[in-house]
This record gives structure tokens, C-alpha cells and sequence, in this order.
């Protein structure tokens, strides 16, 4: 089947409450990155209060918010929480950043008491002394060139057998020791790299973008585009962080 | 005790025009730096002395120029203001502005202090003494990475209006955090804003900050956006509202000199953008709560030359050239707007760096409303910058043609050359001192 045919729904969930470091740039980029290859994609916000019909989304997106934000979003998707739970199992993407990832595992224990999650993944969160700030590099599976970013945390959320979403190159991760950073289940990436995490990492976009649509239309390849803006972006971040453990192949 | 408090006085003065005229940037941090640590309780001496009373500014954008304005304006009633103009506004800062202002004798002779103040350090600031008012202008988000969300910053706020019950605040009734804040301090406050609509609802895309209730959680309402979350705004599950506006900017124009009236006075500025009525409106609101009559109010904001990037006029050859602050999705896009008003053809030059003071994190770049761009007549558009990559990667995403130059030297020149005699400029924080020493060697001349 030909791209030009296919079409792509992204459920952009909360951004009234989950927007908080410029989530908006990987909205933009999934949207973008169909767009230029003739994909017919189209984001759709959903607001508390909105029924979600699962089925018609192809990739979820749940950005980071505050923890009082976390606990409104929480409170809302536990009426959703079987369907969202079978869209995971039936290989639904997701992309779920900063807030957003702590929400999916079983529970986030902050001094101020638990926040329960959807318990959609086996991961839990709990809040650390100090927060983990700062750029972050990565080197990840879903990526030929590492995975760049910035993390800003105070929660360390801890996979109980899940697969990280990268091994750490410069930065904190999961929990600043495990060396770990995010997760993956089936189609679902959880991450601390927050919010225009796609721009930079053009590769982990298209690996969302393929996976959705391999899942509604069967096995694709999707055309290049030219990344040399997103690239020297991303080598920029590379090179200053964590220029010499890439120099060393570590 | 004397002796110490004037040793620190001397030390800050000399401090500062050793860094002025050998290092050749503002003293003040340092100035203040070595005199606190010189005499210990000189910020409380020195602001004991000021005679009439002591304004703290506080809120997300729009301190420097509120509080300059309002020095002006104090200081056009015939009053001597300590003022820490240059915006250094962390604890150092503000000890240098005192200590430069005094006497070789360690004497202060002001009658009034308009002190900007970081919202993150007022709870320390606060502990040297207690200021008279507070003007709170706005909260949007800012450098997460340094303040952490809003809820830090407007727990910090709380706390410094606890600790202070006396101080009365003057406050943005059109922004439901500061408002909220303030109503839950039981601080006494007097509200400014703007009552009625004045234009088309802003722009809809816009993230706007605090969009539940603080006191219930539920969704707030608005009868209408100004812009961000500034508006006429409602909670229909517990009743909390916008409330009744004191100081009510009327009859609001826009444009090259934008104007508006506040009790019967029509006052003009030359200062554009829409949040200036408000930085204006603000300071007019805390002079008259003072008690100040404001005659010379007009006169004071007409001759006020907005200074250090605020939207500062430049003219290389035959290019005249803004330089505006912008250092956050909420400033950054009401400088768009002021963009989108100009309707004839300009240029745009952003810098962006990622150093320490800027934030780090850059991400917010992507909240801007850079798409907007592409609606306006634009020219030539450069990034520029520590994090010019970036941007560049941003503007790929909003559709707009941009060129990228990484030194900052070489994107004004180009700018200048290749542009149409109209130019903006728009930078965040440590990259205005930059572009500011390159433009102000430029001005006047050609290149």
C-alpha cells in the first residue's frame, strides 16, 4: 500500500494540564514528519472530560505536568483504564514523557503521599532527594545516532523486568545509578526526556510513526526525508555532553 | 558598627567601578557580594533609612520595566528612589543598589526604594527587611530548570506575603494566579487591569498557565482572553472570580504609541506591546496607593526610554533596530504580537543561549508561536546563539525559512546588510548582554 493513502491519528491527551516543556514540538513533529511523506496525519486534543475511543487512535501522546496536574490526569484516565490497558496489550503506541511516563506504572510515592497510576506498565516511581536536571545522552536501540535530550525529575522510577528505553551516555535516567533511562513495553515508550524529544531524534519519530502504521496497514517503509537540520541538532548536544564516551565507542 | 557599615559602603563602590572600568560588565553582584560579608546587617540598616516607603516588584515578566517606571515616576514627584535599575535582582544585587546610593558616611538619604525582586530569592531577601508593598505583575512559566514549576514559585510568593502580613500588595486582577495568591494571604491588595475587552481574543493557540481554579481544582471560565490567562475569568463550581478592578485601563489604543486612561488621565508611552499598558497600569497603581498625586505621571512615562533590551531603539546607518527581552513562551509570544502589529516589512534576529542564568533547558522554544510568523511580512530571519541549532530545528517545524549564523557579531551585520531597515531583535537572557555591547558599538555608525 502506498504512504499516500494511509492516514495517522494522534490522541494528544490533557494538554491543557500535560504540557509542560514544549510537548507540543513532539506533536508537531509526528504530524510534520507524516505530512512530508503524504501520510494524511492529524493530531486530536482530548480535554477531561472527553470520551476516548481508543480504537481510533494509532499513537497516544501524555506529556509531563506537575504533580498536582499528574494526580487531575490520573484521577480521569482510571475511568478509561481498561480500554487503555487494551490498547497497550494490542500493540497501541504510546509516547508517554516526564509525567506522563510515572502515570503509567503502579504508583508514585511522593512525600506528600501516593499518587496511584494506571498500573499499565510494571514500573514505579518514587520521589528522590533533589531533582535530576540537565541535558542527557543516550544510547538507545530505536536509534542509529544517540538519543539526545533533557531531563528535569524528581521522581526515580524503578522497571521491575521492562526493557529501558536507553543505556545512559551523560545524565541521570531512570533513577541517576541504574545507568538506565525510560522504558519500553510492546509499542509503548516511557521517557524523561521531555518534551521536543522527537525534533531532535528524528529516528525515534519514525520508529512511532512506523510502528503505528505497520499496525494498521501491515509491513512499511517509510520514505526518507532530509534530516541534516535534525541531525546537526542533535550532534551539537552529542558532542558537547558527551563527545568523548561516543569518541571511545562506548 | 558605623565604621563597618560605611567600610562595606566604600567596598561596594569600589567594587563596583573596578568591574565597570577594569572588567567592563555590571558590578552589582559582586559589589554586594563583598559588602554583605563586610557588615552582615547592612541591607537592614540602609533600608531603615528610607524615609517614605519600599515597593518590591515581583512576578514573571515584566519587573525591570514596572520598577523602573515606577522610579521614574516617583522621582518626577521630587522624591529620591534607591532603585536596582539594571534588573540585578537576587540578593546582591539589591544590597549593591542600597549600598551605591549611599553616602561615604554610610548614610542613605532616599524616601523611597523600588526593588525588583527574583520570586525565588524574596523569602532570603525578605529576612533584611520588609517592604511596604509588593507589585505582583504576572506567573508564566519560566526557566523550569532554575524555578521549578509555578506552583514553586507561587508557594515561595506565599510564604514572602505570610512573613510580611503588613505589606500590601498590588496586584494584576486579570491573572488568576497572582490573584488567587494574594486573596489567600489575607495581605491587604489593590487590584489593576484592564476591565473590558480591547481587540479580537488573542491567539488560541496559546498555552495559557493556571487553567484549573486554586481553590476548588475545577476548570476555570473566561468571559474573555487578553492575553495568556489574562482576562475575565471565572469559576463556576466555587464562585471565584476576577475581582473588582480598581485601576481600570480604558479606552486602550495600540500601535507606535500605545495609550489608555485610568482615572480620567490619558497617558501615552512610546513603549509598544500590549503587557507595556499593563507595566504602565502597574506602576501607576502603586504611586497612587502610596498616596502620590501622579501629576508628572504622564510626562514621566512619555520621557521613559526603556534601557537594557526592553524593547530598546537602536539606529546602525539606516537600520533602526529594536532590541527586545525574551526569555519565556508568554514574553516571547506577546513580542510576536508586537511584531504582528507592525504591519510593515522587518527583519528578525533571535539569540538564544542555554548558559546558566538563561535556564539550561531550552525546550520552551517549542510553546512559542513561532508559526505566527508566517503570517507577517517578514524578510530576512536568522537565528543566532549558543542554541541556534535549535531554534533553527523550531522554525524548520513552523514552517518558516530561516537562516542560521551561530556568532552573534555576524548575524547582526548580516541582518543589517541584507535586511530592509527594519530590524528586530529578540534574545533571552546572557545573550542580551551580548547582543546589546555589539549594537550599542554599531549605533550611529555604519557598519
Amino acid at each position: 500500500m502506498n504512504t499516500t493513502d494511509m492516514k495517522l491519528t494522534i490522541g494528544h491527551l490533557y494538554p491543557e494540564l500535560l504540557n509542560l516543556y514544549g510537548d507540543r514540538g513532539n506533536v508537531v513533529c509526528m504530524v510534520k514528519r507524516c505530512l512530508w511523506r503524504g501520510i494524511r496525519a492529524k493530531a486530536v486534543e482530548y480535554h477531561i472530560g472527553d470520551r476516548i475511543d481508543f480504537s481510533k487512535l494509532d499513537i497516544v501522546l501524555l506529556g509531563g505536568g506537575s504533580d498536582r496536574e499528574q494526580r487531575i490526569v490520573c484521577r480521569e484516565l482510571k475511568k478509561v483504564q481498561k480500554e487503555f490497558k487494551r490498547y497497550v496489550e494490542d500493540d497501541g503506541v504510546v509516547i508517554a514523557v516526564c509525567g506522563g511516563y510515572q502515570l503509567l506504572g503502579k504508583y508514585y510515592r511522593t512525600r506528600e503521599g501516593v499518587i496511584e497510576g494506571l498500573g499499565l506498565l510494571d514500573i514505579y516511581t518514587e520521589q528522590g532527594d533533589g531533582r535530576l536536571i540537565g541535558n542527557i545522552v543516550l544510547d538507545s536501540g530505536l536509534s542509529d545516532v544517540p538519543v539526545v535530550g533533557f531531563e528535569n525529575h524528581g521522581g526515580r522510577t524503578y522497571l521491575c523486568g521492562h526493557k529501558p528505553f536507553g543505556r545512559v551516555l551523560y545524565g541521570s535516567g531512570n533513577d541517576g545509578v541504574s545507568g538506565y533511562e525510560g522504558v519500553i513495553y510492546r509499542n509503548v515508550t516511557g521517557t524523561y526526556l521531555h518534551g521536543p524529544l522527537l525534533p531532535k531524534n528524528a529516528q525515534v519519530c519514525d520508529h512511532l510513526i512506523e510502528r503505528a502504521l505497520e499496525r494498521r496497514y501491515g509491513p512499511i517503509e517509510l520514505k526518507e526525508l532530509d534530516d541534516r537540520m535534525e541531525l546537526a541538532a542533535n550532534e551539537y548536544i552529542c558532542r558537547r555532553f558527551a563527545g568523548k564516551k561516543i569518541a571511545a565507542g562506548c | 558598627m558605623r565604621l563597618r557599615r560605611m567600610l562595606a559602603v566604600w567596598a561596594a563602590k569600589i567594587t563596583e567601578k573596578i568591574s565597570i572600568h577594569i572588567f567592563r560588565r555590571q558590578g552589582a553582584t559582586w559589589a554586594g557580594k563583598i559588602a554583605l560579608k563586610i557588615y552582615p546587617p547592612l541591607l537592614h540598616d540602609l533600608a531603615g533609612q528610607v524615609r517614605r516607603g519600599i515597593f518590591a516588584v515581583c512576578g514573571t515578566n515584566g519587573k525591570t520595566t514596572v520598577n523602573n517606571l515606577l522610579c521614574t515616576a516617583v522621582e518626577a514627584e521630587g522624591y529620591r528612589v534607591v532603585c536596582n535599575h539594571t534588573g540585578s535582582n537576587m540578593l546582591n544585587g539589591i544590597v549593591a543598589a542600597f549600598a551605591l546610593k549611599a553616602g561615604l558616611d554610610g548614610k542613605l538619604k532616599a524616601d523611597y526604594a523600588c526593588i525588583e525582586m527574583d520570586e525565588a530569592a524574596a523569602v532570603k531577601i525578605i529576612r533584611h527587611f520588609s517592604p511596604d508593598y509588593m507589585v505582583l505583575t504576572n506567573l508564566f512559566r519560566d526557566q523550569l530548570d532554575r524555578y521549578g514549576e509555578i506552583d514553586t514559585v507561587m508557594e515561595s510568593l506565599g510564604k514572602v506575603m505570610c512573613a510580611v502580613p503588613g505589606m500590601k500588595i498590588i496586584v494584576n486582577g486579570d491573572e488568576p494566579l497572582c490573584t488567587s495568591l494574594v486573596m489567600d494571604s489575607g495581605n491587604k491588595y489593590v487590584t489593576y487591569g484592564i476591565r473590558e475587552p480591547v481587540r479580537e481574543c488573542g491567539n488560541p493557540r496559546e498555552i495559557r498557565e493556571g487553567r484549573f481554579c486554586r481553590h476548588c481544582g475545577g476548570l476555570l471560565r473566561y468571559r474573555f482572553y487578553h492575553y495568556g490567562q489574562l482576562g475575565d475569568y471565572y469559576c463556576p463550581a466555587c464562585g471565584f472570580q476576577r475581582p473588582g478592578i480598581q485601576f481600570d485601563g480604558k479606552d486602550v489604543e495600540f500601535g507606535e504609541e500605545p495609550a489608555f486612561t485610568v482615572e480620567g488621565r490619558r497617558i501615552r508611552s512610546a513603549c509598544k506591546g500590549f503587557y507595556n499598558i499593563y507595566n504602565i497600569l502597574a506602576a501607576y497603581t502603586a504611586l497612587r496607593t502610596d498616596g502620590l498625586e501622579g501629576v508628572h505621571f504622564d510626562e514621566a512615562v512619555r520621557g521613559f526610554e526603556p534601557e537594557n533590551g526592553r524593547m530598546e531603539e537602536f539606529w546602525i546607518g539606516n537600520t533602526r533596530v529594536w532590541l527586545n527581552l525574551a526569555k519565556n513562551p508568554a514574553g516571547f509570544n506577546q513580542n510576536i504580537d508586537v511584531l504582528m502589529q507592525d504591519e510593515g516589512r522587518k527583519d528578525i534576529l533571535i539569540v538564544i543561549n542555554d548558559r546558566a542564568q538563561d535556564g539550561r533547558d531550552v525546550s520552551w522554544l517549542w510553546d512559542v508561536d513561532f508559526e505566527r510568523l508566517g503570517k507577517s511580512d517578514t524578510g530576512l530571519i536568522m537565528v543566532s546563539g549558543i542554541r541556534c541549532q535549535e531554534l533553527m530545528l523550531r522554525m524548520k517545524y513552523a514552517g518558516i525559512a530561516a537562516e542560521m549564523e551561530a556568532g552573534t557579531a555576524e548575524a547582526v551585520r548580516r541582518s543589517v546588510r541584507e535586511g530592509c531597515g527594519k530590524l528586530y531583535v529578540l534574545v533571552n537572557y546572557t545573550a542580551l548582554f551580548d547582543t546589546r555591547n555589539i549594537l550599542t558599538a554599531h549605533a550611529g555608525g555604519r557598519l
